[in-house]
């Protein structure tokens, strides 16, 4: 064999001796235990931050809320539906019994008549017929822009809330 | 003699024949049909294996699953970015067929149909599949992203290349690129707190419990419970995903 | 608010009926358009190259050293669209050590470097060989460092070396065009797998990237031969330069007949996807699909090389001719790219709406840097042709 042709093969065997040290060197160390995949990362995507808790967790301490709940239409709500989660608050606002809630700790207080709407405002999606062609609906249903708009006397627009107990409707 | 070979031969034909079709039955009770339930791995499997049921009946277009699926895994606020959304239907009485989703639905719905031109509207929410036979795992180039056992699908993000590819192949639209990470980012069944034992966001937040889930191997899990109970149906039945995302009362105007 | 963000926000505001959310960004943009146009400039320049060397058409000799060489800058360059499209560049390199074998993209690695380094790389190598050791002699400095290090410090150009060079030159070609097709067809099939997308998804579409890569090879070579005979002051062979029309028309043929039969077939089964294809078709792409890809970038260069078959006209008019066609079918097929990779992605996988294409000028995504890598290509190539130019070459019959 001609001599250019050794170094030639010689050229080639060292970047393939390259490649595969670099290909052992590279590859993560748990790739392939479960699959084509590096199977720590199903741990990792476990280890994720939580920021919605549980029902409970909310009305171990506000239970008068509770009972209140348990009265009305919104008893299967959970508290975060309209709250916004509350992981951190549940956690941590019992160390600040008598004093105030720092901002981080502050949940969203709905109130404006948007919130209502997001669910109550009349939708004809949101009504069903039924075989019987009996409308049905899973919400009451309201036209928010002619229910109740302004207050009759002050001639002030009036929230939802002003009239209904969000926690007991 | 030649009409011994002709007998033999046929009896042969006969045994072999029956040998064949018997060999066919059992072949067939060893492996069903893998109908669109269960696509891929028969019921009975060891271990969990997570399906949705989704009711769009129950669906009142709050898009609070939408909302609390951005609070939950720390999706980018922008309207091009989501894991989980809601889709307004609106079929007018000329049979045109409208469909809306303002910012996924996270600030609620308005119908710009008049009623008088209503034939019928409806929600539909819609997330991952967490197909069986997904074509997103099937085309990643480096492996990272994958099906658990429990057959979810997951991202590695420190694993992404950020090729795209699977955002391409995904027949739902379900997957984006993180803006800021540059690795594709999707619906997780909120693993991190599957694994708690808790339920993943959407579900535990839906007001009308329009949202079902649970384990597919367990006959007594309300999944089963439901789509035994409900006429239940996936998108796309005609590209075989294997998805695991069932809706109730699904009609053909949704894709 | 960043300008990707702001683009994006543009482009929600033109957003026509209704896309999954997720769809409104174009995942795969400029640069991936660049990708399968590259690559296919280099199968087909490889092919016309192939075309002298194992079909003895030897009328062909002027181009084959350009074509070899064109095909080599090109694919040096053929993978950075694509690694610079990618949201993390600097793991491209995990598509070599952990390759997926479901995946369509991941056996791309391996093609590319195969036709990269077994393919072309040696067969100019063994093309060369004898011509570096004699070059070296006769330059200094730095250039006869290059001719000293390509040659690996060697300096064998008996008969016998010389012969047994051809001898493996030959087989690395036979090896080169199942190759080109490989490499070419694999990147239609990176497309044509995707059975979520009703546009890409056909049986076609790697036979349909084959046939229009050798069209835009072809078409490649066919211009740097004149622009570099213009250049240096020569005479164009209007033989050569015939024959490269003639196949050059015949591919064209194939070409269209497939891209035809394809869009015949949809029409015909007219699918699920029908009625929004079609609007994406009258549409959207109007203008890059019938006038550009189709009239400008087909029908005419058809037309036109159909003609020259029968009726010659004088070499002057034949030689215009042969400068403008090419620059026609090397647009065509770009927006044929184009068509293929921006089409694909304007339609909702909903069939309900669709968005629309925006990039900026700079930025990773941008049209500069989808211009660097077309104009890098031709940078690499000048230095080709200075180090290794195939009109000083000792002349071999190559048998």
């Amino acid at each position: 064999m001609p001599l250019h042709i050794k170094r030639l093969i010689g050229v080639f065997a060292i970047f393939i001796a390259l490649f595969l040290v670099m290909r052992q060197v590279l590859r993560p160390s748990s790739f392939g235990e479960l699959g084509h995949f590096r199977a720590k990362a199903i741990n990792e995507n476990a280890l994720r931050p939580m920021h919605y808790t549980v029902a409970d967790s909310c009305t171990k301490c506000h239970k008068d809320i509770r009972s209140d709940k348990d009265l009305g239409f919104h008893i299967k709500l959970k508290c975060e539906v309209c709250h916004g989660p509350g992981l951190k608050h549940a956690l941590y606002a019992n160390r600040f019994k008598n004093k105030e809630l720092p901002d981080s700790l502050l949940l969203y207080k709905p109130g404006e008549r948007k919130d209502c709407a997001i669910c109550h405002n009349m939708n004809r999606a949101r009504i069903k017929i039924q075989f019987d062609t009996i409308n049905t609906t899973m919400v009451h249903q309201v036209n928010v822009m002619k229910h109740h708009v302004t207050d009759p006397k002050t001639k002030e627009a009036l929230k939802c809330i002003d009239c209904h107990n969000p926690h007991q409707p | 003699m030649n009409e011994d070979t002709t007998k033999l031969s046929r009896r042969n034909f006969f045994k072999a024949g029956t040998v064949l079709a018997s060999g066919v039955a059992i072949a067939s009770t060893l492996a069903p049909y893998d109908g669109l339930l269960f696509a891929a791995e028969a019921p009975g499997a060891k271990g969990k294996w997570y399906g949705i049921g989704i009711d769009i009946n129950k669906c009142i277009g709050c898009g609070k699953c939408a909302n609390a699926c951005k609070q939950e895994n720390n999706v980018p606020k922008d309207p091009f970015y989501f894991r989980s959304w809601v889709e307004q239907y609106t079929i007018k009485n000329d049979g045109s067929i409208l469909v809306e989703s303002p910012n996924g639905g996270i600030d609620g719905f308005k119908q710009s149909v008049p009623d008088g031109d209503i034939y019928k509207s409806f929600f539909v929410p819609k997330m991952c599949n967490h197909c069986a036979k997904s074509p997103c795992t099937q085309v990643c180039p480096v492996g990272a992203t994958f099906e658990t056992e429990e057959g979810i699908v997951l991202v590695d993000e420190t694993y992404c290349i950020g090729c795209r590819y699977c955002v391409q192949a995904c027949p739902y639209g379900c997957r984006y690129i993180h803006p800021e990470k540059g690795t594709v980012d999707k619906c997780t069944l909120c693993f991190h707190r599957l694994k708690k034992g808790l339920q993943p966001a959407c579900f535990e937040i839906c007001p009308t419990e329009a949202r079902i889930f649970g384990d597919l191997n367990d006959p007594k899990s309300k999944l089963n419970y439901f789509l035994k109970n409900h006429t239940c149906m996936v998108i796309k039945p005609h590209l075989n995903t294997g998805s695991k995302l069932f809706y109730n009362a699904l009609t053909p105007e949704v894709r | 608010m960043t300008e990707h963000l702001q683009n994006l926000y543009e482009v929600l505001s033109k957003v026509e009926g209704y896309v999954y959310p997720n769809e409104i960004e174009l995942n795969w943009s400029i640069l991936i358009v660049l990708y399968p146009y590259i690559t296919g400039l280099v199968a087909g320049a490889f092919i016309l190259a192939s075309l002298e060397r194992i079909f003895k058409v030897r009328i062909l000799k002027p181009t084959y050293g350009i074509a070899l060489l064109t095909a080599f800058s090109f694919m040096l360059v053929a993978t950075m669209p694509l690694v610079s499209h990618l949201g993390k560049p600097l793991r491209a390199y995990e598509i070599m050590i952990t390759p997926h074998s479901s995946s369509a993209m991941a056996i791309f690695g391996f093609v590319y470097l195969w036709y990269l380094m077994v393919v072309l790389f040696l067969e100019i190598w063994f093309d060369y060989r004898r011509d570096m050791v004699i070059w070296a002699n006769g330059t200094t400095g730095f250039k006869r460092f290059l001719y000293k290090l390509l040659s690996l410090w060697t300096t064998d150009i008996s008969p016998k070396a010389v012969a047994l060079d051809d001898r493996i030159g030959y087989i690395v070609t036979v090896i080169g065009v199942p190759s080109a097709f490989l490499l070419h067809g694999y990147v239609g099939f990176i497309f044509g797998s995707i059975k979520a997308n009703p546009w890409w998804s056909t049986v076609l579409m790697p036979v349909i990237f084959l046939f229009s890569a050798m069209v835009s090879g072809i078409a490649l070579v066919m211009l740097i031969y004149i622009v570099l005979s213009k250049i240096r002051k020569q005479i164009v062979d209007m033989d050569c330069l015939d024959t490269i029309a003639k196949y050059l028309f015949y591919i064209l043929i194939i070409d269209f007949t497939l891209e035809g039969l394809d869009q015949i077939h949809r029409i015909y089964v007219a699918e699920e996807s029908f009625e929004a294809l079609h609007k994406l078709v009258f549409g959207k792409l109007f203008y890059s699909l019938f006038i550009y890809q189709g009239l400008m970038g087909t029908i005419v260069p058809l037309l036109t090389l159909g003609t020259l078959q029968f009726y010659k006209p004088k070499a002057k008019i034949r030689r215009a001719i042969y400068l403008i066609l090419p620059v026609l079918v090397l647009m065509g097929i770009f927006f044929m790219r184009w068509n293929v990779v921006i089409g694909g992605q304007l339609f909702s996988k909903s069939f309900y709406g669709y968005t629309t294409f925006k990039t900026g000028l700079i930025g990773t995504e941008g049209y500069l840097m989808a211009a660097t890598w077309l104009i890098v290509p031709f940078l690499i190539l000048s230095f080709l042709l200075w180090l290794l130019p195939p009109w000083k070459k000792i002349e071999t019959s190559h048998e």
